[in-house]
């Protein structure tokens, strides 16, 4: 294909080195779009043609080791059979702890174990992470023994314009230090490195962009937000990778063919809509990419304008031969237990990363449950979720019935909130004011100065924290479902109470709170801890990547709020109709195989949902969707004599 | 030129209006601190919280000493000019004018 040959050679200017100065190419995207992959492919590729190059992972749950077939770890370690070329991964948990007890470490001397622990407690932030996190980019920016340095991940927008505040800090601290983001006194000997590398970042010439991303309107959408939000940092992208798509030659029905379709289209629509210089496609292959043949198939076909190699006698280890019974792995008497309420308010979250289908899964149960008579509300507090979409009618800030009977549904709109929560702010502080002799304060200008510290992320985070809970106190229903932002986000929202309330019982710091609030989120986390009225359904599909990212949000969501898992969705099952031929024969086994592990692992019944041709929208298709996903066909009517939710 | 310093408790945000329910002495004190800044020429203001300024406490014997001593309960602690003029509390605008005002460096209101 003429097309792919010119692509082809626009990805390899984007990421071949061009001056004597090493070089970075950094592969932005979220979880299970093969990322690390193409990151891996890329690197070899570039050591394959005589550049000294180094291959950087952070993602907490490497999996460098099962592509390149060898252990990797904390040190630079040189990769079996391929020259010039080493990796590293590196843990951004333990990085993040090096970096909060480096900030602890001097205060020890001053202070007691109990203001010790609150300390440690606040820097349990994401802001904290997110300079650990950084702090590993920068470690790696000064590397002149190679020529290229591959990040298999990179930073944000949000985590740049944090690191850019340095630069401000000097006036900012005069003032008396307005930044929730950590001990300044130790980022200040770090101020010249961060320069540094914001300005290597910024460099064109030396750093290269990329974002990796499946062939969906969703990924698209998403990759286009991170891309313009780097971009108003002076950071261009440079080049774009779709994986995955269907190739041709397996789609032999229409179910797969009208699949095949509409990524084609939307392949079509990124490259003509994406504002980078180069463009590239890799399919989907029969099984997981790994080994070092597929991994310079990969490589050839991103930089050298090569075809790709579909080979389904390449797939990996999965027994194909087998059918594969997804049925028999869910349990729809368990999943149903879940989803009932009982004599109180129950309350569902479906949780997951973006793109797993948590909005159409939640969506669809709060239609289930609305049929079977119980009155539903279906909430979620994702900003990029469109509920309106999926229902085929306006869903606003405050509950709105969509057509279905003992249904409503509601969004959070950000700006809403965090206009309510100004409000209520600035009124506490006017009132405050009014109850003082103190005359000569001037009260205009000490509120004019709350009002300018209201436009900080905190109280953003804090405005949407309030419209949380508040939806808890929705009275009149039997349901509420949460179709939650997010894990990471999510669990930041589902964290802050418990931490407020930490800082609370500390008492030192939060002194003159108003005790109300702290009880209000207290009975907000009881509430979620509680197994009889809260379940946490975590969605996925059954990869590596995203299994492992829900695992990992779940064990924080156990760790840190003492909340179980009770439900695993797994979405986008292949089905058994269509895809009759070995390569989707080995896709679906390789998914029973992870079907499995995700039942070990999370110990939760599952509920299974197969690929659909087409997102469910509307009331109509939404309970068509229901009866096919475990649990969802067998709630109970309610008020039907014998048949008592327990 | 006169200087003030507040030797804070840790804490993520002095300014009050980080959490569900803004702090009042904070938002307060960051207030009187903002407007004694515009009456008085000469004085600088300087804010220190353990979290971010530890190493203000560790070098300043005195206000290490007396946190050695009594604990962090002992915080806040005002200085005006090398003289602690107040601990355990936060002083009103009133109290920090008067402060500054007795200090021995002349100052114009």
């Amino acid at each position: 294909m003429a097309q792919s040959q010119s692509t082809a050679t626009g990805a390899r200017d984007v990421v071949e080195p061009s001056g004597d100065d090493t070089e970075f190419v950094f592969f932005s995207g979220k979880g299970g779009v093969g990322k690390s992959t193409v990151s891996c492919a890329t690197a070899t590729w570039l050591a394959d043609n005589d550049y000294e190059t180094l291959l950087v992972t952070t993602d907490p749950a490497p999996n460098l080791s099962d592509i390149f077939g060898q252990t990797i770890g904390h040190e630079v370690t040189a990769i079996d059979g391929v020259d010039n070329l080493s990796a590293i991964e590196i843990d951004p948990d333990t990085a993040a702890e090096e970096y909060r007890q480096d900030t602890i470490e001097p205060m020890r001397e001053l202070l007691g174990e109990e203001e010790i622990q609150t300390v440690e407690e606040q820097l349990n932030s994401p802001c904290v992470e997110e300079i650990a996190a950084f702090d590993n980019f920068v470690d790696f920016m000064d590397s002149p023994e190679y020529d290229v340095v591959v990040f298999d991940t990179a930073p944000t927008g949000h985590t740049i314009r944090l690191m850019e505040l340095p630069s401000d800090w000097n006036a900012e601290l005069e003032k008396g230090g307005s930044t929730c983001i950590g001990p300044a006194a130790s980022m200040e000997d770090k101020k010249q490195d961060y320069e540094c590398a914001i300005d290597t970042l910024q460099d064109d010439g030396r750093t290269s962009f990329a974002f990796v991303g499946k062939p969906e309107d969703s990924s698209i959408d998403e990759i286009e937000r991170s891309a313009s939000d780097l971009g108003e940092l002076g950071i261009e992208s440079q080049l774009l990778i779709l994986n995955g798509y269907l190739p041709e030659s397996v789609c032999d029905d229409p179910f797969f063919e009208g699949k095949r379709a509409d990524e084609q289209a939307v392949i079509e629509r990124a490259r003509e809509e994406f504002d980078a210089d180069a463009t590239a496609t890799y399919p989907l292959q029969p099984g997981e990419i790994a080994g070092l043949d597929l991994l310079a198939d990969v490589g050839g076909v991103l930089y050298d304008g090569a075809e790709a190699t579909v080979d389904v006698g390449t797939a990996t280890d999965v027994d194909a031969d087998g059918a594969v019974d997804f049925d028999s792995m869910a349990d729809p008497d368990a999943v149903v237990d879940q989803l009932t309420p009982g004599d109180e308010t129950q309350y569902l979250f479906f949780t997951g990363k973006g793109g797993v289908g948590k909005s159409t899964v939640a969506s669809t149960a709060a239609t289930k449950l609305a049929e079977a008579g119980h009155e539903t509300l279906v909430v979620t507090t994702d900003p990029a979720a469109h509920l309106e979409d999926i229902f085929g009618e306006p869903v606003g800030h405050e509950p709105t019935p969509v057509g279905q009977e003992n249904l409503d549904a509601a969004r959070i709109d950000q700006e809403k909130a965090l206009a309510e929560y100004r409000e209520q702010v600035l009124d506490h502080v006017t009132e405050m004011y009014e109850d003082k002799e103190d005359t000569q304060i001037d009260v205009d200008a000490a509120i004019a100065n709350v009002e300018e510290e209201l436009e900080s992320p905190c109280a953003e985070e804090m405005a949407a924290l309030e419209k949380f809970v508040s939806y808890f106190h929705e009275d009149g229903y039997d349901v509420v479902v949460f179709d939650t932002a997010p894990t990471g986000h999510t669990l930041r929202l589902l964290e802050l109470p418990s931490d407020w309330k930490g800082f609370m019982d500390l008492g030192s710091l939060t002194k003159g709170a108003a005790p109300a609030k702290g009880d209000q989120y207290d009975e907000v986390i009881e509430t979620m801890k509680d197994p009889e009225r809260s379940t946490f359904a975590f969605v996925m599909y059954p990869e590596y990547t995203p299994m492992m990212e829900a695992y990992r949000a779940a064990a924080d969501l156990e760790d840190q709020v003492g909340i179980d898992t009770s439900l695993v969705v797994a979405n986008y099952l292949l089905p058994e109709e269509y895809g009759d031929n070995a390569f989707f024969a080995n896709r679906r086994a390789q998914q029973a195989q992870y079907l499995e592990e995700i039942r070990d692992r999370f110990n939760a019944p599952l509920m299974l949902a197969p690929l659909r041709r087409d997102e469910p929208i509307g009331l109509d298709e939404l309970s068509a969707f229901g009866e096919e996903i475990t649990g969802l066909a067998n709630i109970a009517e309610v008020d039907v004599p014998g048949v008592t939710p327990s | 030129m006169t200087e003030l310093i507040l030797y804070e408790e840790a804490m993520c945000c002095s300014t009050g209006v980080c959490g569900p329910d803004p702090d009042d002495e904070l938002v307060e004190v960051s207030a009187a601190l903002d407007q004694l800044e515009d009456a008085f020429d000469d004085l600088e203001v300087n804010r220190a919280n353990m979290q971010h300024n530890i190493d203000q406490f560790l070098e300043t014997q005195r206000i290490y000493d007396r946190v050695q001593e009594d604990g962090p309960s002992i915080l806040p602690i005002t200085v005006v000019d090398d003289k602690i003029v107040a601990e355990g509390e936060y002083l009103s605008y009133d109290e920090l004018t008067a402060a500054i005002e007795e200090s021995p460096t002349p100052q114009e209101a």
